[in-house]
């Protein structure tokens, strides 16, 4: 076969010599006519080309022999020919069926979509719905302390931009914290999609309208908002934006209760339900404001607080001093001390050796084993020698004191031989029931890391200090909750900023003291504030039973303690004839100045402010003032 | 059936042919490409550019080469059809090493003043050679296994070629084009059903594969059967292609919003809006009536190919015919349904009025093919 052909040449017409003395009798009888005959096996037989008979009788009458097997070579293509065009037709007509069909299905379902209403494309913007909205956080009252704003998020879209220089300009003007050169670099380079702006308000959301430039866009943003500012910033910590995209953003809690309770808090199922603080909003205010004031008028760098219910250990107000805008939380520091940002909670995070204030656990811990009672005389001879340490008082006390006394004098001496005869095993094992050997349980998530500090070896000597407070570092928050069975009958309370249903109280904790030594503490306490170191704390009305520590800071790179620079303390509780409320104040590095030489001691700085914040907290909580009613003079009787 | 029974002298010379090409098919042919352009004038907003003129330029050079094809015999094209085969192989593995990659695959060679997307060529470049093979073999043979084996082969090949790029869908087209001429010419009804068969099994193998170490389809192809199965879980990301034109052909309703008043397509809710989706934009301005009208005209362009096929008695014609005729017709087919969410998206253009350059040029030398093989058709046959 050639490569090139025009026709193809006949495929078996090629005339062969035939053997013509070879007698085919069976093939004389063919039909005439190429009519084909079906064989056994179904298949056409064929029709010779050159039938002997025809071929000779052809030569016989002298006509040319190849013109009969041309005819029969077309008759034979013919019928093959007709065989493949009726299967032809037979394909044909099924592929037209399936055309047919495909017509129909397609023009059925053009009838059906344009018969179809158009659905809204907003139907369909499904994925631009906030998912499950945070819920809000209010005060025990239900005042609202944070909530969800609806707001917008801005980018761009470099590559719709239709003058992306004039849009950077106006930009940089609405937003003056924005670089309009930098703009024009993001808007004029590669990039498809430009964050701009995470939240907006209204305002600047209208001017960048106004810009008119199709390729800045708007993305629904749902942004946390503390209408309260800085109050309680501490307790409430912080959110932020987590996974973002352009239809939503995903608001995580970055710090405090916003952090701890975060999952509660984005529970699709309970985001309708707020999530309700022990938290009074009016006291917290009052506490702050006072605790400042405070903070300034002794000079001190920091304060914290804290107000505690004494009996279910729920926090009514909790302050740390300075503090920060939640709704702009700044940035943590990257140099230097943690504890001097003001994200630094130091009611919670700041561990500090509490000094005097310890030493009432050391007695009760010696009145509920029995080995004294109130008026035993102790031992407070000075200096106390142990190895190569001595231990001295603020001034020397004489040769005994009774044990109410040590503890309205304050005397290193007297407690650390108190500590002495419990035994630094006891000792230990009082102070752990107490919680102050672990972090407070409490919902913020700063407060899982303040573990408190103390030597592991425990020895006597390590014994001694820590019954006046040295050798132990621990929180305020952990100082309060240590103190509720001092003035509450002696149950052990575990703080806690969410406030429980009155269906389900907090029940009652593990007994710690008997109710008479938590009463006779109580009592100790009250003449502390009565002719001890703290009668700045007497408030008209509210009796405070309380106890004062001045620690000095130990110096930062160890091995001693700074002489001008002390973290004062007062805890308390009131009304000390049936404590409620358990307060905690603690005043960084505070120097009272009115006198004649700079003042540091609790008594002059920290005292004053609690009592200031007795006085002030304690009618907001509905507590009613003792008054003295003098005797009426005489009955008037009367009749009706 | 070839040539030799036929008398080839009564097939018209010179200018003359001119008068025996198939008018209806060109009427055709100009009226769904107006319709194109039409759709692509108001797509830009009712401006010529940036697509219309180019589109119409593109049509007219067409014009010219598909009469220029129409008048060499028929014969001529028979003869080359392995030459053109094997070009059309050498060209999709040139594709592979010098290739412009778009849209995630690569499929085009740039020339310069147009980018040859060499699968499109292998559409009629496989036809071809099937009909020219068929033409060759004894019709006996047809269904023996072996002379089954080597069309199968012509087939496979550039299907693999086609699918490496990775193109599914015009691989797939390019299969079932050849299995319409093979089914055609009369293969054996047995052969269909094995290979039916078989794809069905391929397909289940394809769907259990799935985040399995031997994955067969890449995930891009997963994400578009899923959103063919269920267009409205992802409405914003892989289904809203389909989304947004069942809403476009949904606002067109019966009679349409009206030449450019389209909002869907015009206002940019659709992307790839000047090709394969432009169909949404016929829908939504002239409605159902637009639409089906539209799928008359194809319908009446098959139609007139398989009558001439019918016609024509010469085997390499009508099987070429037939071929062309059943590609184009998928083609159609393929892109509607995808548009109207019966099909999932493969990237198929609406022959003649997506814009495209290359798409419109060999569709245009394939119907020079369909009108050289009437203007060359046997007439008479010899006593």
């Amino acid at each position: 076969m050639t490569f090139w052909r025009r026709a193809t040449p006949p495929r078996e017409a090629t005339p062969h010599p035939v053997p013509v003395e070879q007698p085919v009798p069976h093939e004389l009888g063919a039909a005439p006519h190429g009519q084909e005959e079906i064989g056994k096996d179904g298949e056409p037989r064929r029709t010779p080309l050159r039938p002997l008979a025809q071929i000779l009788w052809a030569r016989n009458e002298g006509q040319n022999p190849d013109g009969i097997a041309q005819a029969n070579l077309t008759k034979r293509n013919a019928a093959i020919a007709d065989r493949s065009r009726t299967r032809a037709q037979g394909r044909l007509f099924m592929l037209g069926i399936g055309f047919f069909c495909a017509f129909s299905m397609i023009g059925l379902r053009m009838g059906h979509l344009a018969a179809s209403d158009p659905v809204a494309p907003r139907a369909s913007f499904s994925g631009a719905n906030i998912d499950s909205t945070r819920a809000d956080i209010v005060d025990r009252h239900g005042r609202l302390l944070a909530t969800n704003l609806p707001t917008h998020s801005l980018y761009a879209q470099p590559h719709h931009m239709i003058e992306p220089e004039k849009a950077a300009a106006a930009l940089a003007e609405i937003f003056p914290d924005l670089n309009a050169a930098k703009l024009k670099e993001q808007f004029t380079g590669a990039r498809k999609f430009v964050w701009i702006k995470r939240t907006l308000s209204p305002e600047q959301m209208q001017a960048v309208h106004d810009i008119g430039e199709p390729g800045l866009l708007f993305g629904p943003r749902e942004m946390r908002l503390y209408p309260n500012g800085a109050l309680a910033a501490h307790i409430l910590g912080g959110t932020s934006f987590g996974a973002e995209g352009v239809h939503s953003a995903e608001v995580i809690g970055i710090a405090g209760i916003e952090k701890a309770l975060d999952a509660r808090l984005r529970d699709p199922a309970q985001a309708g339900d707020p999530l309700r603080l022990s938290l009074d909003l009016t006291v917290q205010s009052t506490f702050e404001q006072v605790l400042h004031g405070g903070m300034v008028l002794m000079n001190a760098k920091g304060a914290a607080g804290v107000l505690m219910d004494a009996h279910t250990g729920e926090i009514v107000a909790m302050a740390s001093l300075p503090d920060f805008d939640p709704n702009d939380r700044p940035a943590a520091l990257t140099s230097g001390d943690a504890s001097d940002s003001p994200l630094f909670n130091r009611a919670v995070q700041g561990l500090y050796e509490l000094g005097s204030t310890f030493k009432p656990f050391a007695a009760a811990q010696a009145l509920e084993l029995g080995l004294v009672n109130a008026q035993t005389p102790i031992d407070t001879t000075s200096p106390l020698v142990w190895g190569k340490f001595k231990i001295r008082d603020f001034r020397n006390y004489g040769p005994s004191l009774s044990l109410t006394d040590v503890i309205v004098k304050s005397s290193n001496t007297g407690t650390a031989r108190l500590a002495r005869d419990i035994g630094g095993v006891r000792q230990r094992a009082f102070l752990d029931a107490l919680g102050l050997l672990d972090p407070v349980p409490i919902e913020l998530v700063e407060a899982g890391s303040a573990r408190p500090q103390f030597a592991e070896r425990w020895s006597e000597i390590h014994t001694f200090t820590i019954s006046y407070g040295h050798g132990i570092s621990s929180s305020p928050l952990h100082l309060a909750a240590a103190y509720a069975p001092l003035v509450n009958g002696g149950h052990k309370v575990t703080p806690t900023l969410v406030q429980r249903s009155r269906a389900a109280p907090i029940p009652a904790g593990a007994q710690v003291l008997r109710p008479e030594v938590s009463r006779a503490v109580t009592d100790m306490m009250a003449q502390v504030v009565e002719r001890g170191t703290a009668r700045f704390a007497q408030v008209e009305g509210y009796p405070v039973a309380g106890k004062t520590g001045t620690a000095e800071k130990p110096l930062s790179r160890g091995g001693g303690y700074h002489e001008d620079k002390v973290i004062a303390s007062f805890a308390a509780g009131f009304p000390a004839d049936d404590v409620r409320y358990v307060l905690v104040v603690a005043l960084d590095e505070p120097v009272e100045t009115s006198g004649e030489e700079p003042r540091r001691t609790a008594g002059w700085t920290a005292v004053p402010v609690a009592a200031e914040i007795v006085r002030r907290t304690a009618p907001l909580m509905g507590l009613l003032p003792e008054i003295d009613v003098e005797a009426p003079p005489g009955l008037i009787r009367t009749s009706n | 059936m070839s040539y030799l029974e036929y008398n080839i002298r009564t097939v018209p010379t010179g200018l003359r042919k001119i008068l025996y090409l198939n008018y209806p098919i060109i009427l055709l042919l100009v009226t769904i490409a107006s319709i194109g352009f039409l759709m692509l004038y108001s797509v830009a907003g009712g401006t010529l550019q940036p697509w219309a003129e180019p589109q119409i330029k593109r049509f007219g050079l067409g014009l010219a080469v598909m009469l220029f094809v129409a008048m060499v015999p028929i014969y001529v094209w028979r003869n080359v059809a392995g030459l053109g085969y094997l070009v059309s192989l050498v060209l999709l593995v040139a594709v592979e090493v010098v290739g412009v990659t778009g849209m995630g695959a690569q499929r085009w060679i740039d020339l310069g003043f147009m980018r040859l997307q060499p699968s499109e060529l292998t559409k009629i470049t496989v036809v071809m050679l099937l009909a020219a093979y068929y033409d060759w073999l004894p019709i006996e043979k047809t269904s023996r296994p072996l002379w089954v084996a080597i069309p199968v082969m012509i087939i496979l090949v550039p299907m693999a070629l086609v699918f490496l790029q990775p193109d599914l869908g015009t691989a797939l087209l390019l299969g079932i084009g050849g299995a319409i001429v093979m089914f055609a010419a009369g293969v054996h009804w047995a052969y269909f059903a094995t290979v039916i068969a078989s794809g069905a099994g391929l397909v289940f193998a394809v769907l259990t594969s799935r985040g399995t170490s031997w994955q067969i389809l890449k995930d891009y192809q997963y994400a578009r059967i899923d959103t063919f199965l269920n267009p409205s879980a992802d409405p914003l990301g892989a289904g809203y292609h389909i989304t947004q034109s069942k809403i476009a052909l949904g606002s067109g309703g019966w009679t349409g919003r009206g030449f450019m008043q389209g909002t869907q397509s015009r206002l940019n809710f659709l992307p790839e809006k000047h090709t394969d989706f432009i169909f949404t934009t016929l829908a939504e301005e002239f409605g159902f009536v637009g639409a089906i009208s539209l799928l008359i005209l194809y319908l009446l362009l098959i139609v007139f190919c398989v009558v001439s096929a019918l016609q024509n008695r010469d085997r390499f014609s009508s099987l070429l015919i037939l071929g062309i005729a059943g590609s184009f017709f998928l083609f159609f087919a393929v892109n509607m349904s995808m548009v109207m969410g019966m099909a999932p998206v493969v990237g198929v253009p609406l022959p003649l009025v997506s814009y495209g350059g290359s798409a419109m040029l060999v569709l245009m030398v394939a119907f020079g093919l369909v009108q050289s093989a009437h203007v060359h058709r046997p007439r008479r046959k010899l006593a």
